[in-house]
């Protein structure tokens, strides 16, 4: 039935599952996050460098916004949908915020690519 | 047709009274907007936390001013409520507590436990 419901029939059925997928994903990574913090306590910037630049943390830090940006593209999408009646104002609307989030991605990636 | 036109229409926002579930769903969307567009400020902090020993004094100093912390304690509220918002809507999709009266419950729980939580973060920040 799950599965059904995912095929190309009910692209809708999709978004929904990515928008709570995502929401998953940045749950887990905020209580490894608040786990990490209050073991770990850093109190100055070598200890803070210190936690967040394990490679695999960046990699979890990457997929935790990653995820947030999938599930700000998902949220703000149905926000127009609802509210912004004139179709070429979504539109250009629904771009802005595309190019943001786009920007948002390439940003945290060379952050996190850099440490 | 005349009488479909005649029919009294209320669009009076302040004459509506939402029912409680309506207010936690309304909030979850404003309060997502919201964290939508604090997405770029998250990430500048991020950024200067970690560019160097200077810019992270930097933003403990900024993080420090009381005009900052009131700011980050306003902001913390639409985060826990989106958070807890949005669990109860997990839960809901799994079918847990969906029946009225238990949603009812649920909403007053996530109002509760966002107040609760903004309090405390405001207590542990100051």
């Amino acid at each position: 039935m799950l599965i059904e419901l995912l095929t190309k029939k009910y692209p809708g059925m999709r978004l929904w599952l990515t928008q709570r997928l995502s929401a998953v994903a940045m749950v887990i990574y905020l209580i490894l996050m608040l786990l990490t913090l209050a073991i770990r306590q850093p109190r100055n910037y070598e200890t803070w460098l210190g936690l967040m630049s394990p490679w695999w943390w960046r990699v979890l830090t990457l997929v935790f916004f990653a995820s947030l940006f999938v599930h700000a593209w998902l949220g703000v999408r149905d926000v127009f949908k609802d509210y912004v009646f004139n179709l070429r104002l979504r539109a250009v609307l629904q771009i802005v915020v595309d190019v943001l989030l786009i920007g948002y991605l390439c940003w945290i990636s060379i952050i996190l690519w850099k440490l | 047709m005349a009488n479909v036109r005649n029919r009294p229409k209320n669009l009076n926002l302040f004459t509506i009274r939402l029912p409680i579930n309506a207010v936690v769903s309304i909030l979850h969307r404003m309060s997502g907007m919201l964290l939508f567009l604090l997405i770029p400020a998250l990430i500048w902090a991020l950024q200067t936390s970690l560019s160097s020993e200077s810019s992270f004094d930097k933003l403990g100093a900024m993080f420090r001013h009381w005009t900052l912390k009131l700011l980050l304690i306003g902001f913390s509220w639409p985060f826990f409520h989106h958070l807890y918002a949005g669990l109860r809507h997990l839960g809901q999709d799994v079918h847990w507590m969906t029946t009225l009266n238990k949603a009812r419950f649920s909403s007053r729980v996530v109002l509760v436990l966002g107040a609760c939580s903004m309090l405390m973060f405001a207590y542990y920040i100051w």
